[in-house]
This record gives C-alpha cells, structure tokens and sequence, in this order.
C-alpha cells in the first residue's frame, strides 16, 4: 500500500517541480514549460416539492457531482510537446447514447462514457501521437462526431503530406435492463480511421479518408431491445481549393456500406469491401455528396451549398446524420454604408435553400423552404437598429390521411436601440418586438391551426464610468395563442456586477420575477435568484462559485392547486493555472 | 367416414372379369375420397395480420407489424414440417419479391397455435426480390414507397403442396422520416433576456402522419465547459425532458440563470500560443486574426445547449425505420444564450461568429471579436 502511495505521490512531486521549474525560466526557448489548467469542481443539486408525494416536476441535475480536469500542456525544448486532457466526472448521468441510464458503471465503462475524456497527445515536431480519448474530425461526410478511446497518430511531414490514423474504443457493451430506469443497451465498438492526404496553404487540400466500426455481438446481455449488432465502411475523397480573391471550391464524395444487422448471414450479392467489410443479408450501400463554392471577403460574403445524403448512407462517424435529403442554400453577407471611420454602418446576412426529403423515393416526398434575413445598421453614434426575419415550412403529402402535412412558419423581428450619456453615465435602451406565427394544418380534417406569438421586450443599461456597478433591468411580455389555448407571460429582471476585494473578485447578482398565465387559470408565480463569483485567491487559482434558487408555484392549472416547488443549484470550483 | 366404409363392401373386391371395371372406377373414386381427406385433414387454420402503414425498412418491422397465426391441427397429432411462402406485389401485380422455397427455413405446425412474425415471413436472406425493389433494398433497405399485396401460404418442404389457404393484406409502404428539429435553428444565437422568459422549440412533423398516436418527447441539454454539444447529449441529464402530443411546438420557460461561472481564466489571444503546425488564423471580417473568440464567449457568458426530440409511439417504442441507432431521436441541434446583448449589436452577427467558433475552428485557431466600446 505504501509502495503504491509513493507511486502516486511521484508523479505529482514530479508535475510540481516541473511547474516551479517553468516559473523561473526566462529564456525564449526554456527547456522546459508548462501552461494550461487544473481545476476540480463540485454541484449540488435540490428540489423539494409540495404537497408532499407530487410528481409534477422532476429533478433535471444530479443531487451531487464532483468533476474534474486537468489540461497542462508540457513543452521540452523546441520542438516536443505533450499536451493532457483529463476530464472526467463521478456520477454517470447519460440519457441519450449507448450508456444511457447506465447505473453502476464497470472501468471499461467508465473510460469510454461519452462524459469522460482522458487524452494525451505527445507531439515531436510534425508529428502527434494520439492516446486516450479523442474527438477526431476527417471530414463532414466521414466522422467527426464521436470520441472514441484509443491510439493512433497524426502526422504532418514536410511536403505538405498529412497520414492519420486512429484505432480504438467508441462504446463499450451495456446489457438490456427493462429497469426502471430501462437501459436500450449497447454492443461493444471498435471505430478505426484512416486519412492520407496533402495540403498547401491557402492553395489547396485534398485527402482521402477510410472510417470503419464494426460491434462485438457477444458483448451484451441480454442484447439491446432497440438495435443489432452492426458494422460500417465508409470512403470518402475531400478537396478543397482556394483562388484568388477570396474564391474558394470545396468538395467531398463518401460511399458507405452498412450492415444493420450482423446476425443475418453473409450474403455475397450483396455489397462488399474485402477485406474490411463483408456482405451480409441487411447490408445496404449508397452515396453522399457535400458541395460549396464562393468567395470571402472583407465586406461580401456568398456561397452556395449543396448537400445529398443518400438514403442508405450512414456513417459511423455521425450517428445522429438525418438520411435521404439533398439540401441548397445561398448564403450572403454583406456591410454597407461607410461612416467616418471608414468601417461600415450596415452588416446584412441572409440564406435561402431548400431541404428536400425523400430523394430516393423510399417514403412520401416531403420540402421544407428555409430563409433567413438579419439587417444590422448603426446609423450613428447612438441609434442602432436589427431587422430579421425567419422562414420555414413543411410540407409532405397525407399517406393514407386525407390530407397532407402542412407546417408553415413565419417570425419577424425588429430591435432599435439607442445610447446616449455623459462623462459619469452611458445609457443604453433596448426594444425588441417579435411576431411569430406558426400554421399547422390537421391531416384528418384539413383545418389549419394558427399560432401566434408575440414577444417585446425592453432593456436598459446604464454603466457607470466613475463607478464600479454595472446594473440592467429588463422587462419582458410574451403572449402565445391559439384556438382554445392561451399563454401569457410577463418578466421583469435585472442584474448588477461589481468588482470586490481591490478587483480580486467579481461578483454578479440577478433577480428574475416571472408572471405566466394559462386561459383563465390563475396564475402562477416565479422568483429566480443567482449569484456568481469569480475570485482570483492568487495569481494562479481561481475560486468559482455560482449559487441559484428558482421557485415556481402554481396557480389552479394543475392539479393538486398551489403545488410549488424549490429548486436550488449550487456549483463551486478552484482552477489552477500552470505556467506562468 | 362411415360413407367410406359403406362403399367398400365384399362384393367390391370380386375381380372377375365382369366386375373389372366397375371396380376400378370405385377404386379410383375411392383414392379421390381418400386423397381429398388428407387434404382436408392437413389444412390449417391461418389468419395474416399487416399494419396498414409498416415501417419501410423491412428490417424494421416488429411483432405489431405482421403477425402470421397457424391454428388447428389434430390433437395429439405430431407437428408438421412446412414453409412459409410469402410473395410481394404492388397493388397492380407487379411482382416484386417471392420467397426462395428451397433456402426458406422449415417451421413446426400443428400442436396447438404457431404464432410467426416478420422475420419468419419475409427473412431477407430468403426473399428473392426482382429489377428496381431490389436495387432498391440493396441501397437502402427500403423499398419504394407505394401500395403493396403481401400474400403467404403454408407449404410442404419437398412438393411445396398447399397446406392452408392463402392470405392476402394490402399496406402502404412509406418509411418514416423522423422529424426535424427547425426552431431554434441550428447554431442559433439568442438574448438571454428573451430566453429566460421563453424558449420556443419548433419541429417537423413525423411523416407520413403514422395511424397510432405519436408522442414526441423533446430534450434539451446544457453544454458544459470543455465539451463538445454531442458529447452533451450523449452524457449530460436533460434539463428539459417534456413528452408532447398533437402538436409540433413547445414553449419552454428555462426557469435558469444564465449568468455562466467563468472557469477560464485566458484574456482574448491567450490561445495564440496553442496553434498548430501547419493550422491557420481564420481572418475573419476586417480584424485582427490574433483574438480568440473562445475566450471572447467565456467573457460575454454564453450558454449553449444541444435540443432534439425522440419520437416514440404511445407504448414509448421508439420511431427508429432504418435509423442506425433505433432509438427514435432526431438529428440534433445546438444553440447559444449570450447574456450581454450589446456585443451581439456591436460586433459581427453573433451567428457567424458562433458558426466558425464550434464548426471550422480547431483548437487554437482564432477569429476577430471586436471589444465593448466604451465611449
């Protein structure tokens, strides 16, 4: 026990001397430095309810949790450097994902949860060796979504070359528990990437990258209800090219080849890719394609964007992509109208596309029209005025409804703002004004259901410039209805900031009052109450604490009336920052 | 039975040459009677049930799906061997799939009630589908949207002999297209003001609009400092966990304070240092390449979170058709509450900004953001 404490005990007697080491040297290059940071953190949730034995309002945090990280960076000289992150947390708390509602959680586990992360990436000049956790993006079409738990490396030789590749862990297995709290359960994973490709900067890049995962059927029981083992292949070629001017061309083409179900038999008519991949029964093979092209500029932005995801394309690398689209937008930004100064008082972007669904004719068709339009300008020194407006819609034919799906969605915004002040005091008055209606027609009877919303919001700040405070006030009302429903809700809120301890500490207060509404229901009752402080104990740690209390009491809209409930959050932390 | 045994009398078996005739045609009108017994003694009871709107992917479909029931048999009997034949048609009798009778697995019936579903009526390894269904399947593992007639018939394994009557359904094919998260948009920048009031979420409908009820059931998730929105999803509890039916909008009121604990400590350009071999400034707008705008969020406290919704049916049975992790959860979005709305007036649209923040930067790249002007 003791031989297994001093083991402990020299690394970090090991880290520290490094430390203390990097705070005296001075040299450009020192032969050795640290920066980055470390810091453990603890939050503790509450929630009492009344009457006692009301449901009505989950908890939405664990009751405790103590997370950590710890991110240095250690440099040796010039040229090597070894990077950690560490972060990591006590309680599992996943909902969504292969570990969701895990309870006890196994060390294989725990290593692999998508809520712990522990990477080091040691890096000798141009070349970076990739252990632990680590979120790789390859391209759009490939992966870039998931972490994976591994080895692997990334090389970047002179020439312009770049070689990739990573071979690890994405999931572990997690057997089927009906609970409660049900667990979907997860096969092991193994995710491996490879990437060759060669750049030049500001001229070109152009790679092509191979993502394969494949699951170990053996490796949960009972199985997972939802899914069955699965494995995935997929290629992809990315180019990217940069012209003159701002011009640019960018361009990737995927294939993939996906088995849904490994259990199936080995089926040699259908697609392979020996020796990665091999057919069987449910393995399905098709295409993607991503697309943009424009310019970029200091003052003119456009581009074009073309996006097909083929219904049987599914990457490992993106679990959650939506299949069987082709989507093209237009997106533009532009400043106008030069002040003194020579900048511009105006800034206008917008986007127009489309989303079309059902490209491979495996369901009903379905379109969605997408625009998008914010228009800033600052006509002076004070005034300031945001106009923006949003647009989308849905539509789909009715199946064997009698009518099809219509949603249709219009919102409008407009926000002026003016300043003015003294040597003492700047003031600043916000208005905000949005009006959103949302139309969704009825598949059984073809009515069509209005909802609108309109929301204004006012907000004044004044800062202070011979003082410390810094306080706002806001006032907000927000009223949502449609046929048989009403919704009205009215906050007023304000916030103040000072510095504390000759500047040591900040520390940031609001109050939050929320009044809300329903049809003729009485009313129900908000108070929200935060405090934030950041106090810096000494030059290199940071004492963080954020204390918040929310209580909500009902009118006579639920039963039982007057239900209420206190919840109260409270996070703290120190965050030591090495080097100097 | 006993009609049987009267026709069978000792003169029957005289065999002089008179009798001959008349004999045989008795024998023969015997074997008829004896041959349509067997028949009737082997058929079965059988009863095919289709939903009228199956999932598209074939892999998909479940015990409610298609439910195939054998009953009868004579008891204490011993069980039959028998293969389910399935053939696939669109609504006009265009073939599209049959089974292959001599890959197709052999079933016991007969001992009371045999239950068989989707996987036992149309296994993907035994179907054999024609011209563009299969194309089709092979790149989707869905076929195309339409109307269809499923018919199955019980047969004997070696003379594929009926052993049941033939059951026909007629469905629509149309796979589901899980909805869309649409409102707030994804990497959507709004005012803190606005939000702890109300924060409307807004989707797309599951189409087509299936025949059951559907529940969607939306999340939302805070993105805690030093995670990626996907690793939020994947491992935080959700703040918001609200099942909705009839509609595709919910208004949220947060009930949060958006006033965000700093744990960085690094003034704008302190991840100068952190760049990479062979990574690029992105020089964005007219500024200086030498901001970071990690550490410009960090000041102007920005919240941001990742939203989805997980369609399930009234049984909680997740919408999955085809989707590779069958849980029924819809592609993501992820959106940021920035308290100090005059940065958003002051600088370039917090948008663009939040955009090449989470999306084109890697860790160490910088963009420009502009500092609060004071005067």
């Amino acid at each position: 026990m003791k031989k297994r404490t001093n083991k402990l005990l020299f690394p970090l007697l090991l880290l520290l001397s490094m430390n203390s080491m990097a705070q005296d040297s001075t040299a450009t290059n020192p032969p050795f430095s640290i920066s980055g940071t470390a810091g453990v953190s603890y939050e503790y949730y509450g929630l009492s309810k009344k009457p006692t034995g009301w449901t009505g309002f989950s908890p939405r945090k664990p009751w405790n949790q103590v997370r950590f990280n710890f991110s240095p960076t250690m440099k040796f000289g010039k040229n090597f450097s070894l990077p950690f992150n560490f972060n990591f947390a006590m309680k599992p708390t996943n909902y969504a994902g292969p570990y969701n509602n895990i309870g006890k959680q196994s060390f294989s586990q725990f290593i692999t949860n998508p809520m712990n992360s522990f990477g080091l990436n040691p890096t000798y000049k141009w070349a970076e060796l990739q252990l632990g956790t680590q979120y790789l993006s390859y391209s759009e079409l490939s992966t870039g979504d998931i972490g994976v738990f591994g080895a692997g490396f990334d090389l970047r030789p002179p020439g312009g070359y770049r070689i990739r590749i990573f071979t690890g862990l994405s999931q572990q297995g997690v057997s089927f528990f009906t609970g409660p709290p049900s667990t979907n359960g997860a096969y092991k994973r193994r995710n491996t990437m490879f990437s060759l490709g060669k750049e030049k900067e500001n001229k070109y890049e152009v790679a092509v990258n191979f993502v394969k995962a494949k699951d170990d059927s053996s490796t949960a029981n009972p199985p997972p209800a939802l899914i069955k083992p699965q494995e995935g292949f997929t290629m992809s070629l990315v180019s990217k090219l940069f012209f003159n001017k701002g011009w640019y061309v960018k361009l990737e083409g995927a294939q993939s080849i996906y088995t849904k179900d490994l259990l199936l038999p080995l089926d040699t008519s259908k697609a392979s890719f020996k020796p990665f991949i091999e057919g069987h029964t449910s393995t399905v093979k098709d295409y993607a394609g991503d697309a943009s092209f424009g310019k970029r500029s200091t003052n003119f932005d456009i581009g074009v964007k073309l996006k097909y995801i083929g219904a049987g394309f599914q990457t490992p690398g993106y679990p959650f992509m939506l299949p069987d689209r082709f989507d093209y937008t237009l997106n533009t930004r532009f400043n106008a109208w030069k002040n003194k100064d020579g900048g511009h008082k105006m800034n206008v972007v917008a986007s127009l596309g489309q989303r079309v669904n059902n490209v491979s004719n495996t369901t009903l068709k379905a379109k969605q029209f997408i625009g998008n339009l914010n228009w800033f300008t600052q006509f002076d020194d004070h005034f300031s005025l945001n106009v923006s407006f949003n647009n989308f819609g849905f539509q789909s034919p009715g199946g064997i409804n009698p009518y099809g799906i219509k949603n249709v969605s219009n919102d409008f915004g407009v926000n002026p703002s003016y300043t003015w002040g003294n040597e003492k005091v700047i003031h600043l008055l916000s208005m905000n004004y949005n009006y959103s209606k949302y139309d969704e027609r009825d598949v059984l009877t073809g009515s069509i259901t209005s909802n609108n919303t309109h929301t204004a919001l006012l907000t004044y700040v004044p800062t202070f410039l011979t003082k410390e405070l810094t306080p706002d006030f806001s006032v907000m009302y927000f009223n949502n209805s449609m046929p048989g429903f009403k919704l009205k809700l009215i906050t007023f809120s304000s916030g103040i900031s000072w510095p504390a301890f000759k500047k040591k500490m900040n520390l940031r207060g609001q109050v939050q009052y929320n009044y809300s509404r329903t049809n003729s229901f009485t009313n129900n009752n908000n108070i929200i109450a935060s405090l934030n402080s950041d106090w810096r104990v000494s030059k290199k740690l940071i004492w963080t604490t954020f204390i918040s209390t929310n209580h909500f009491k009902y009118g006579n809209e639920i039963t039982p009336n007057n239900a209420r409930y206190l919840e109260s959050n409270v996070r703290t932390g120190f965050q030591y920052k090495f080097g100097k | 039975m006993h009609g049987i045994w009267r026709v069978m009398s000792v003169q029957d078996f005289n065999t002089s040459l008179e009798n001959k005739t008349p004999i045989m045609k008795k024998l023969f009108l015997i074997a008829i009677i004896c041959l349509s017994a067997t028949i009737c003694f082997a058929q079965f009871g059988v009863n095919l049930a289709v939903s009228p709107q199956p999932p598209g992917a074939l892999l998909s479909w479940g015990t409610k799906d298609l439910t195939y029931i054998v009953s009868g048999g004579q008891p204490g009997a011993p069980p039959r061997q028998v293969l389910i034949k399935t053939t696939l048609t669109t609504s006009d009798g265009t073939p599209v799939a049959t089974t292959n009778l001599s890959k197709a697995r052999i079933k016991l019936v007969g001992q009371g009630t045999a239950v068989f579903y989707a996987a036992d009526v149309i296994p993907l390894d035994a179907m054999v589908f024609t011209g563009k269904y299969k194309t089709s399947l092979d790149k989707t593992g869905k076929l195309p949207s339409g109307t269809y007639q499923l018919c199955v018939q019980l047969v004997t394994p070696v003379d594929f002999f009926p052993q049941a009557e033939e059951r026909c359904r007629t469905f629509l094919l149309a796979a589901y297209q899980l909805p869309i998260p649409m409102m707030p948009a994804n990497e959507d920048v709004m005012e803190a003001e606005k939000a702890q009031t109300a924060i409307t979420f807004r989707w797309t409908p599951l189409a087509p609009k299936p025949a059951e009820q559907v529940k969607y059931i939306v999340t939302v998730f805070e993105v805690l400092d030093k995670q990626t929105p996907m690793q939020a999803l994947r491992s935080n509890q959700p703040l918001l966990t609200k099942e909705i039916i009839g509609t595709t909008q919910f208004i949220w009121q947060p009930q949060l304070s958006f006033i965000k604990t700093k744990i960085w400590d690094e003034e704008p350009g302190a991840n100068k240092d952190k760049l990479k071999a062979g990574d690029k400034p992105v020089k964005h707008v007219s500024g200086d390449p030498h901001v970071d705008t990690r550490a410009a969020l960090d000041s102007i406290d920005a919240t941001t979170f990742i939203w989805t919704i997980q369609t399930v049916n009234f049984n909680g049975i997740p919408f999955g058709d085809g989707n590779i992790n069958g849980d029924g959860i819809s592609e993501p979005n992820v959106f940021t509450v920035i308290k100090d709305n005059r940065r958003i007036k002051t600088g370039p649209p917090a948008k663009i900004i939040y955009q090449e923040n989470m999306r084109k930067l890697k860790p160490g790249q910088q963009i420009y953001y502009p500092p609060i002007k004071k005067d």
